[in-house]
């Protein structure tokens, strides 16, 4: 390996683990990765096909389908990966304006 | 309810006496949590907040709660859910918790907790994940069951996927899954035992229903209920009169399981609750909040909610309704008439979110 030089994380991953003879564990991605296995795709449209029957107003679904990953892609996760993303904004129909994106950690 | 049938009989036994001065009576209190980490004791005929207790590490919000039968303490799934905690409702201190994660397995248990009958066991739904050094490994799902005093791993076994409620009939003799179907496992074991169909139900020209429920808040009634969405497979798909609400209902105490269709889909509800006086009477709530005879199987009325409500219970007498949940604040509504009462506001307008609504009694 002493030639090699790990070009992305996961060939990083592989040579860490490569020192404890964990190299097995470490696998290339077979599947898309999210937090959630549900592909609901979020607010656009109710089961009528309209909007009526989704949550009035909107902000009262936001944390009953962003904290339990309900939605994959539309907001941060909380449970894991950005947990923080809304302490700061416990009421979201007046805090609204403090929920920012999230952007991945650089993993060298 | 445990605790209503001990105030009913205190109440009988008073009138039978004649006595002029009645004993301790006991009085409603709702527990439920905001985010991001705060436990609620409500007053709702107060129409106001008891107490606010602050849980150590209880973001994005705590999610499943269990009061005692005293009202004394309460469990909390907490720390993105994969901790509980065990916490006194009086001094708001934390006297146990169990953390479901390690270093290597991640854990979190997605809703399903409850507390037996005995209040010895508290028994959770898991889903654990293992992280390895390149990727993370799906692992069975579980039923793990802990010392409620002491948070002991005490037994465990593996159970189906994609079960949100966890309840535990009047005896504790069995532990029943909300999922693909209501599962039923040995209340000491976990052991599956039996089940009651539900998607793989043979009901002649209906599709499959759809469940989707994950609120804890069977108790007053001791009555599991959950509202499910089936569309008439024999009617053509455009006709909005094929498509049909129903009422599961599951009795704790009796074990009798019941689906039954009560109006046309022309709106949803998340979730029901069962009237402690009269078991065939199921509020549901979402948007609107509405009243079922599921015994008929008929709506007996509804009326629009001052915005999305998630949870809904009822009080131990049966005259009060309460929803909450999603937004910030309860509202009470008399059970009878459907008017409303009032509403408590929470504490900043915190959202209650995903929060479970108990409702529990103290003595007075």
């Amino acid at each position: 390996m002493k030639h090699l030089k790990p070009a992305n994380a996961k060939a990083q991953q592989f040579t860490e683990a490569a020192k404890d003879g964990r190299e097995e564990e470490v696998v290339a991605m077979t599947s898309l990765v999210g937090c959630t296995t549900s592909f609901d795709p979020g607010w656009e449209v109710d089961a009528f096909g309209g909007v009526a029957a989704l949550c009035q107003p909107m902000e009262a679904d936001l944390y009953g389908c962003a904290d339990p990953c309900w939605w994959p892609a539309q907001v941060a996760d909380t449970l894991n990966t950005y947990p923080d993303w809304n302490a700061d904004a416990p009421a979201a129909q007046t805090d609204w304006r403090k929920l920012n994106q999230v952007f991945p950690e650089d993993k060298g | 309810m445990r605790t209503l049938t001990r105030s009913a009989i205190a109440a009988a036994v008073a009138a039978g006496l004649g006595l002029s001065a009645v004993p301790a009576l006991a009085k409603d209190y709702i527990l439920t949590a905001v985010k991001p980490n705060k436990l609620l004791v409500v007053d709702p005929d107060a129409m106001a907040i008891d107490k606010i207790i602050e849980i150590e590490n209880g973001g994005p919000a705590p999610l499943t709660l269990i009061p005692t039968e005293d009202g004394t303490r309460a469990y909390a799934l907490v720390n993105r859910w994969e901790s509980i905690v065990a916490v006194d409702l009086e001094t708001g201190e934390e006297t146990m918790r169990i953390d479901l994660s390690d270093k290597d397995t991640r854990v979190k248990a997605m809703f399903g907790v409850d507390l037996s009958p005995d209040e010895s066991t508290l028994a959770v739904y898991e889903s654990p994940v293992e992280i390895l050094a390149g990727e993370m490994q799906v692992q069975p799902t579980r039923i793990s069951f802990y010392d409620a005093e002491t948070g002991e791993l005490k037994g465990r076994t593996e159970a189906p996927r994609q079960i949100t409620l966890l309840m535990y009939n009047a005896d504790g003799s069995k532990l029943y899954g909300l999922g693909r179907a209501v599962h039923i496992f040995d209340g000491q074991t976990g052991e599956k035992i039996g089940e009651h169909a539900t998607q793989t139900w043979e009901r002649a020209n209906y599709s499959q229903p759809d469940i989707l429920d994950v609120w804890s808040q069977w108790e007053t009634a001791n009555v599991l209920s959950t509202p499910y969405y089936a569309a008439r497979t024999d009617m053509d798909p455009m006709n909005p009169e094929a498509y049909w609400t129903g009422i599961l209902t599951l009795d704790l105490e009796t074990g009798e399981f019941r689906m039954k269709d009560v109006e046309n889909t022309d709106i949803f509800y998340f979730s029901t609750a069962v009237s402690p006086t009269d078991k065939d009477i199921v509020y549901g709530a979402y948007t609107q909040l509405s009243k079922f005879d599921v015994g008929e199987g008929k709506p007996l009325k509804r009326v629009e909610l001052p915005h999305s409500y998630y949870s809904i219970n009822v009080s131990s007498d049966g005259s009060k309704v309460f929803v909450g949940g999603a937004m910030g604040d309860i509202a009470v509504y008399d059970a009878e008439t459907l008017d409303m009462i009032g509403q408590i506001p929470m504490p900043g307008g915190a959202n209650m979110s995903l929060a479970t609504m108990r409702v529990f009694q103290r003595d007075e």
